[in-house]
């Protein structure tokens, strides 16, 4: 039996929920992950959707459907940020893909890539060096704040390997905001469908807090506790830095695990700093938005 | 004095191709590396980690090298830390805080730096002595505007931290900045 996932209109951080809802409980069932009348889709909600392939394929065997834009525009974007290349190996595509060469798009700092292990952090690393400069120059940030955005991105890809048990995904966009902001942003997402934050700290973190032990917790104890799965003191720092850059730079940064999702919301910004009971999702994502600086 | 150039050792260790010095494996790799060279050397010398031609330093890196580092050794060896930028820094700080660690530093410019955890006056001693390069008890003590006894606790915390040398007479302070 299939059964119809619909991909949002709008796929983004914003509606990523509403996508949770519709992928459920999988059960014996094959899943169909239609995106065809999907107008946009953000690093964040193309990345969520590779990772949900990815756990598909590993729990079932058997890859999931899914069909791709109509609009031409969209699945080209789709197309220039890299995201079929990967969807291909994860999913059975249905509609024509198209093709587009490497252009080097200006608006696509890093492509879709897949991050496995420290070899594909210092890819990544070294990709977004020059291009992030460039870009973060024109949203009006100072020169440092290249160097803290190449390092949160690490940080960001390091937490899948280090804590995720399985691969992710990261991608790094710059674009025109307008529905939200009215500004040009640039964005980080990560996400993987490895084992959450409650699963990975629970064994040094859940006895501690006991009844209250939970996604939203495990969250709060990552972000603002600095805590890790390790027992080395050093550990558990590339989130507090995350938040550290993102105050610095007005930015916002959103941590979804599970059933829970914790944000760091800047004054431009509505979102709620914790959302609770939201439907469950595998893995984590995380997105981390800085936006050009009003003066600009 | 060895210098010890971690992006060489980076590249010996990891990657002859990378710049970065970004990952907790890596970290460990060159943390390892380090070590090798220190155990080459006399435990007396000061160690000098050249960040010149290291790109991009991350808060993981920054741990498991310079932080395990000091952790270990910082209590038998003098570590000065050269080379370093204002990306290097920001990691730097908050990880040597956590661990309530202090190291002496050396910017790109070569002016002197002091990180972590060091308290005001310590911080004004530690600067003194970078700018005269060695001083008596005497000489702090009125630098500070504090009696004798209370500049020989600082200047005992800064020696007992590693974060200066004394000469062979023992009657003078040297700045390793």
């Amino acid at each position: 039996m299939t059964r119809v996932v619909e991909i949002p209109v709008n796929f983004d951080h914003d509606t990523f929920d509403q996508f949770a809802r519709a992928f459920g409980t999988p059960e014996d069932e094959r899943l169909l992950f239609d995106a065809h009348a999907t107008k946009w889709g953000s690093p964040y909600g193309l990345i969520g959707l590779l990772a949900i392939g990815q756990w598909l394929l590993e729990q079932q065997q058997a890859k999931p459907l899914l069909t791709i834009p109509n609009d031409r525009e969209v699945a080209h974007y789709w197309a220039r940020t890299g995201f079929f290349r990967h969807a291909d190996d994860l999913f059975e595509l249905h509609g024509k893909v198209p093709y587009v060469g490497t252009t080097g798009s200006s608006d696509v700092l890093l492509e879709v890539t897949p991050v496995r292990g420290a070899d594909d952090v210092h890819s990544v690393v070294d990709r977004i060096q020059d291009r992030a400069a460039a870009i973060l120059r024109e949203l009006g940030l100072e020169p440092q704040a290249t160097m803290g955005f190449a390092m949160a991105l690490s940080e960001a890809c390091q937490n899948i390997v280090e804590h995720a048990g399985t691969g992710g995904w990261v991608a790094v966009q710059a674009y025109h905001w307008r529905r939200r902001l009215g500004r040009r942003v640039a964005v980080i997402a990560v996400a993987d469908a490895g084992v959450g934050f409650r699963t990975s700290l629970a064994p040094t973190q859940a006895k501690r807090v006991g009844d209250r032990w939970s996604d939203a917790t495990a969250l709060e104890a990552a972000l603002f506790q600095g805590v890790s799965r390790f027992r080395d003191p050093g550990r558990g720092q590339g989130l507090t830095g995350m938040r550290r850059y993102v105050g610095r730079w007005e930015g916002k940064l959103s941590l979804r695990s599970g059933t829970a999702r914790l944000s760091i919301v800047p004054g431009w910004d509505d979102d709620v700093p914790m959302a609770e009971g939201l439907p469950p999702f595998p893995g984590s994502q995380v997105q981390l938005i800085i936006p050009a600086q009003q003066s600009n | 004095m060895p210098t010890i150039d971690l992006r060489s050792i980076l590249q010996e260790t990891v990657s002859g191709w990378y710049g970065d010095l970004v990952t907790r494996s890596t970290g460990h790799a060159v943390r390892r590396g380090v070590e090798e060279v220190l155990a080459e050397c006399d435990g007396e010398q000061v160690a000098v980690m050249d960040f010149s031609s290291v790109r991009l330093l991350d808060l993981s890196c920054a741990d498991e090298v310079v932080a395990k580092l000091l952790l270990q050794y910082g209590r038998t060896r003098p570590f000065l830390l050269c080379g370093i930028s204002e990306d290097h820094q920001e990691a730097l700080e908050p990880v040597l805080r956590r661990h309530g660690l202090a190291a002496v530093a050396r910017d790109r410019m070569g002016r002197a730096r002091f990180l972590g955890v060091i308290t005001e006056r310590v911080r004004v001693a530690l600067i003194m002595l970078a700018e005269r390069g060695s001083a008596e008890v005497e000489d702090v003590a009125d630098h500070l505007a504090v009696p004798t006894s209370a500049a020989r606790e600082v200047l005992d915390e800064l020696l007992e931290r590693r974060l200066v040398l004394t000469n062979a007479a023992g009657n003078q302070v040297i700045s390793i900045a």
